[in-house]
């Protein structure tokens, strides 16, 4: 064959592999785009809808900051989402319409379920859900998200302490307040963590403080608050205490008090269970509870590992092994 | 009222919720049945505990627990090989002799040569091997594990395990899935459902091949016996070649929780998720369904799926065998051509070519290659002892103790067998982890054969 036959056959190969619908180049880079057109529509409904519940007015600017987008295309952004009719500018300030609240809302809803399914069933570290769940939140249908939540077992609020929106749409607000804004005396219970900006809730997490967790507060200042859950204490920056939200104590953190992990328990001792950690949700929870291990039942450590872990309990008659994080999370009480 | 009314009350009410009611109502279910079970059960003498607990404290105290788990299989092991190589060659003798006759038979009734050769040098002789390789291991080894199983033996060696298993960042109930990898992998990877952590149970997966199966075994048993134990009195090989195979065994271990520890480092990256592990009380075993159990639904089904792999594989090699080429033949000219990435391997062509027709089953590596040296027309009957293996695969075809160790660490560490992968494929419902089994395992064995080969060769042992 000449080399012209070649130059031939390559061309129209690559014409084909270029324009083949579906699998072609140029189809693929175009599905792709339509989807991170799609991811920043969606953030930008999210940004509005977060504004709007924390009664603050959204604006181009804030926008193309949040987003990290230059002026002008954050402009052409609102202006294509105006035609899509999913937000009304009125002067400086953008306001969503019903039917882009409706969006944002099952992204937040998606965003959510996925930080509890990344947490309580992939049982990712607190400190990577965000991050993945910002990936994930955004190719889902209605029905999908649904199987998501029976499969969840319809849970009432995310990892963070914030509220699951129901697929009616109804969204709750965070119940608690800031730390910096709390004055009672006395215990409080840390009922959500901000995980925006992520440099604060990193800090919060490096701190040791964790959702679920009581806390008193020793001392506040203008420099720092000084915390402690009665063992060790925690310091914050006022800037990053007013990311942590408290609330008062509930009937179960009160049990607690008079209590000690299982994994502490000694072998000559015998206890009841009292309470099953609230930072235990999800497929852990419903383990513990189908082995048994409710509150009320007798427990004692029967054998233990070379190396002290695992170590196996002795309940309702059946030898059960636990690793000692989560026997740190089962509170009994010595009898 | 309304159903969008009723289904509003239920949403306000929902939010209201506590936190804890799902544990009220499996609390009120446990309370229901302690009750009913304090009314219809009787419970007398607390000695079958007593003794229960006694036997916990033993074999999973610090001093006796690893010792007993070790010892536990290389008893398991050792009477495997020393039960095996007895039956093999008493097997081997007869299913041979058949094929002599056989032989002869078409010979006196003026066959065509090629029918003969296909026949029985091909299809009968593929068959006997796998049978005579394959049959005794398994029949003595599946009752004998199935015996331990039934003992509830397993669960405490998970218990032993986890905190190894936790370091890596796996699921302490891998090592049951592990055990079972010693039958067979593909059983294994499906035996892998009792972890619930997705990201802990593709761990478990991924890594189970590096347990050596049923299928393996052989092989590893064979050359356990004819090139390590060789050389040592008589009395003491059937230890030197079961100790051979634990050594083996342990390095799949090793290997194990290696690719654990990297897996959830890299691709599968999280940590150590929540691990709970019932201990059930001892049993006596119930022995009559073990023999049942293992001889039918284990032994019977391993050696016919072999079967029906080494019968047609049997046939390739013949025909590879009698298709000439200038003085040699296909299978040769194959073999050949694979050679120099065998030497390189510390392996050799024609082990190359065996394990690429067993990728159906593994089960007939040994087979395949044996018939491959032999050759067709060269050497009519396999070889039924121990010594003529050795003189055919040194004298005959320049191996030495490298390709022995080699070849156990190749058989030890390669990829999965057809079954398996199709299997990984079922349970994960992705190309994409299947591959990454295949080329994880493939990429390991040639690393680790090319790295021995090498250092031996630079310190002048080969």
């Amino acid at each position: 064959m000449t080399s012209l036959t070649w130059v031939f056959i390559t061309a129209l190969l690559l014409l084909v592999s270029t324009f083949l619908p579906r699998v072609g180049l140029l189809a693929i880079y175009k599905t792709y785009r339509a989807a991170l057109e799609r991811e920043q529509v969606e953030d930008a409904l999210k940004h509005l809808l977060d504004r709007e519940q924390h009664g603050r007015q959204a604006s181009p600017e804030s926008l193309a900051g949040t987003l990290n987008l230059q002026r002008s295309h954050a402009i052409r952004l609102i202006e294509d989402m105006e035609k899509q009719g999913l937000l009304e500018s009125r002067g400086a300030n953008l306001h969503l319409t019903t039917q882009g609240e409706r969006w944002a809302i099952h992204i937040v809803r998606a965003h959510r379920l996925w930080e509890r399914y990344l947490t309580d069933e992939a049982r990712m570290p607190l400190e990577k859900i965000h991050g993945e769940s910002e990936r994930r939140e955004h190719s889902f249908t209605e029905a999908q998200l649904d199987e998501l939540d029976a499969a969840l077992g319809h849970p009432t609020r995310d990892p963070h302490g914030d509220p699951i929106p129901t697929r009616e749409g109804t969204l709750l607000k965070a119940e608690g307040m800031p730390l910096t804004a709390w004055q009672a005396e006395g215990p409080v219970q840390i009922v959500h963590l901000e995980d925006e900006p992520p440099l604060a809730f990193e800090q919060i997490l490096a701190a040791g403080l964790r959702l679920g967790q009581t806390i008193r507060i020793l001392d506040r200042n203008p420099q720092r608050y000084l915390l402690t859950d009665g063992e060790t204490e925690y310091r914050l920056a006022p800037a990053v205490a007013a990311n942590v939200s408290v609330a008062a104590l509930p009937e179960s953190e009160t049990a607690k008090a008079s209590a000690i992990p299982l994994a502490e328990l000694t072998y000559d001792q015998r206890a009841e269970i009292v309470v099953l950690d609230e930072a235990v949700q999800g497929f852990t929870r419903r383990r513990f509870l189908d082995l048994g291990l409710t509150p009320g039942t007798m427990i004692y450590p029967e054998l233990q590992n070379f190396f002290g872990d695992p170590r196996a309990y002795r309940v309702r008659g059946t030898l059960i092994a636990l690793r000692k994080d989560q026997a740190a999370q089962i509170w009994v009480k010595p009898v | 009222m309304e159903a969008n009314e009723i289904l509003a009350k239920a949403e306000s009410l929902r939010n209201n919720l506590s936190t804890g009611f799902r544990d009220e109502i499996v609390k009120s279910l446990y309370t229901e049945a302690e009750h009913i079970a304090k009314r219809a059960v009787k419970t007398t003498s607390d000695k079958k505990y007593d003794f229960d607990q006694k036997i916990d404290r033993l074999v999973t105290s610090p001093y006796t627990g690893l010792p007993i788990m070790l010892l536990l299989l290389g008893i398991i092991i050792w009477i495997t090989v020393s039960g095996a190589n007895v039956l093999s060659s008493a097997i081997a003798v007869v299913l041979f002799g058949i094929g002599d006759y056989g032989r002869a038979l078409f010979n006196q009734i003026e066959m065509p040569w090629w029918i003969t050769g296909f026949i029985w040098d091909g299809v009968y002789l593929g068959l006997a091997w796998v049978i005579s390789v394959m049959l005794p291991p398994m029949m003595i080894f599946f009752p004998a594990f199935t015996f331990l199983e039934d003992l509830g033996y397993l669960p405490r060696v998970a218990f032993n395990l986890d905190w190894m298993f936790k370091k890596t960042g796996a699921h302490g109930k891998q090592s049951l899935t592990m055990a079972m990898g010693f039958g067979c992998n593909a059983a294994g990877v499906i035996a892998t459902r009792v972890i619930d952590s997705p990201r802990e149970r593709l761990i478990a997966i991924l890594t189970n091949n590096f347990v050596p199966c049923n299928g393996r075994f052989p092989t590893l048993i064979m050359l356990a016996t004819v090139f390590v134990a060789a050389s040592f009195p008589p009395a003491l090989t059937s230890f030197i070649a079961a100790g051979t195979v634990v050594g083996v065994v342990l390095i799949g271990v090793a290997f194990t929780f290696l690719a654990s520890w990297i897996l959830s480092r890299t691709v599968l990256k999280g940590e150590a998720s929540a691990f709970t592990l019932e201990l059930p009380p001892y049993r006596r075993p119930n022995v009559s369904r073990i023999l049942y159990t293992s001889i039918i639904d284990r032994t019977i089904f391993v050696l016919w799926r072999a079967m029906q792999t080494a019968a047609p594989a049997g046939a390739i090699i013949w025909i590879l065998a009698n298709i000439p080429i200038g003085d040699s033949n296909l299978a040769r000219a194959v073999a050949d051509w694979l050679n120099p990435f065998g030497l390189l391997l510390g392996l050799d062509g024609v082990i190359l070519l065996a394990y690429i027709i067993a990728i159906p089953a593994n089960e007939i590596v040994v087979p395949t290659m044996m018939m491959v040296y032999i050759g067709a027309g060269m050497m009519i009957n396999g070889p039924s002892s121990n010594s003529a293996i050795f003189d055919l695969l040194v004298n005959g075809n320049g191996w030495t103790i490298l390709t022995a160790v080699n070849l156990m660490l190749f058989a030890l560490l390669h990829n999965p067998c057809a079954t398996t992968i199709m299997t990984i494929y079922k349970e994960t419902k992705s190309v994409k982890w299947a591959t990454l089994s295949v080329v994880m395992t493939l990429g390991t064995a040639f690393l680790v054969t090319f790295l021995t080969a090498t250092i031996a060769r630079l310190l002048g042992w080969a």
